[in-house]
């Protein structure tokens, strides 16, 4: 692990942890159930409605499906003739955060799914935001019934990422706070503000092309080191993520 | 201890821990909620004295260190040591009234996160930073707070 804890540390952690998460864990149950009660009557309308129209649709999806694995068919087929290596399909577990503290803002949060639903120690943590799929962390610590995500802003955190604007690779690391910093840019490259920040293919945790942020701007290039840095600006707020997408 | 049975020192705890969950988790604006464990704290030390205030403080810090990922102790370190000041400093203090309480409450919060902080930076080798939002209204809503807290801890407990 990451985190300089020594291992009776993490022993007297998780016993601590397996005594108060209970607590925790109803809590965010009872307070989902209550959120809803208004909700629940006018559901049921809507669903008679949506049950009509996925009907169709579900037709329209086999086709679609067939279409799909006719596709995939073939280009694992194609894979194989060039000698590619296919990379393994993963599942998706969802969460729903039920523990944040503004004093630990951009270091970390909780989540509702842990070993029993499968979810493992360094999982890759991804959100919905502005209709995309976004990076937000990775699994730091898992219990039966609950994960803690390490957020990508955590100064813990780094991730391998590239330049959307060309195949300029470097290392996104967090601050603790709102900005991230892409550091060992080659030295020659141009930075744009604006560029978009995306996960590399050498990310041994995060699937390649899922958006990390945008450049804010590239910091003054100094001639005592090899590489440069910019500021990125993370795409995700984290005081509006609800649910999380966790890849097994 | 005059109307501080086992049975509301529990209630006081499970309701401590549960409040500040629910507040930081679903009522914070802008990234600012109030250190509903560290005012309960101080509450506790200004009407019971240092000991009950450290016991409920480590208890409570232990809370916060389970939600936290990096430094195992920290909060609960933190806690305990406030209660432990606070406790003392009511013998000098008028803690109840509302310009000394908010004086020390708000040096207490700010000398928390300075605290947990260098913690982190001796133990991480980073300075766990709440945040400037945080950092700079924090202490007012805590100072908010604290009344509140006094109110009904008198009302529920004193009575």
């Amino acid at each position: 692990m990451f985190l300089p804890m020594a291992k009776p540390i993490r022993g007297l952690r998780a016993c601590v942890a397996h005594v108060f998460e209970p607590m925790t864990f109803a809590g965010a149950e009872g307070m989902e159930r209550l959120s809803l009660v208004p909700s629940r009557a006018r559901e049921l309308i809507v669903a008679d409605i949506e049950n009509r129209s996925l009907k169709e649709e579900i037709a329209r999806v086999e086709l679609v499906k067939a279409e799909m694995e006719a596709l995939k068919a073939e280009n694992a087929r194609l894979a194989a003739g060039l000698g590619l290596k296919t990379v393994e399909g993963r599942s998706v577990v969802w969460g729903r955060v039920m523990e944040r503290d503004p004093a630990r803002w951009y270091h970390g949060l909780m989540v509702d799914v842990g070993t029993r639903e499968g979810v493992p120690l360094n999982a890759a943590v991804l959100a919905h935001a502005g209709g995309k799929v976004v990076v937000l962390g990775r699994i730091a610590e898992v219990s039966e019934r609950t994960a803690k995500v390490l957020l990508v802003t955590d100064e813990f955190s780094s991730v391998a990422a590239c330049l959307s604007s060309g195949t300029v690779e470097g290392l996104v690391q967090g601050q603790g706070s709102e900005r991230l910093r892409m550091n060992y840019l080659h030295s020659e490259a141009t930075v744009m503000p604006g560029d978009e920040v995306l996960t590399s293919a050498t990310s041994a945790t995060f699937p390649p092309g899922l958006l990390i942020g945008r450049v804010a701007k590239g910091y003054a290039r100094d001639p005592f080191l090899a590489f440069q840095s910019a500021e990125v600006r993370p795409v995700f707020d984290p005081a509006s993520v609800k649910e999380v997408m966790i890849l097994k | 201890m005059r109307g501080l049975t086992y049975f509301r020192m529990t209630a006081l705890f499970l309701l401590g821990a549960l409040g500040h969950w629910w507040w930081t988790t679903y009522l914070s604006f802008w990234g600012v909620a109030p250190q509903l464990l560290l005012v309960l704290t101080f509450v506790v030390a200004a009407r019971r004295g240092p000991v009950p205030a450290m016991s409920f403080g480590f208890a409570w810090g232990l809370v916060l260190d389970v939600y936290a990922l990096h430094l195992m102790g920290a909060a609960s370190l933190a806690l305990t040591l406030s209660g432990y000041l606070a406790g003392n400093i009511r013998r000098q203090v008028d803690v109840s009234s509302l310009a000394p309480q908010s004086v020390i409450l708000a040096a207490g919060t700010w000398g928390f996160f300075l605290f947990t902080g260098l913690l982190g930076l001796i133990f991480t080798k980073s300075f766990t930073w709440p945040g400037w939002g945080m950092f700079l209204l924090a202490p007012v809503l805590n100072c908010v707070l604290a009344p509140l807290l006094f109110w009904v801890w008198d009302v529920a407990v004193e009575s």
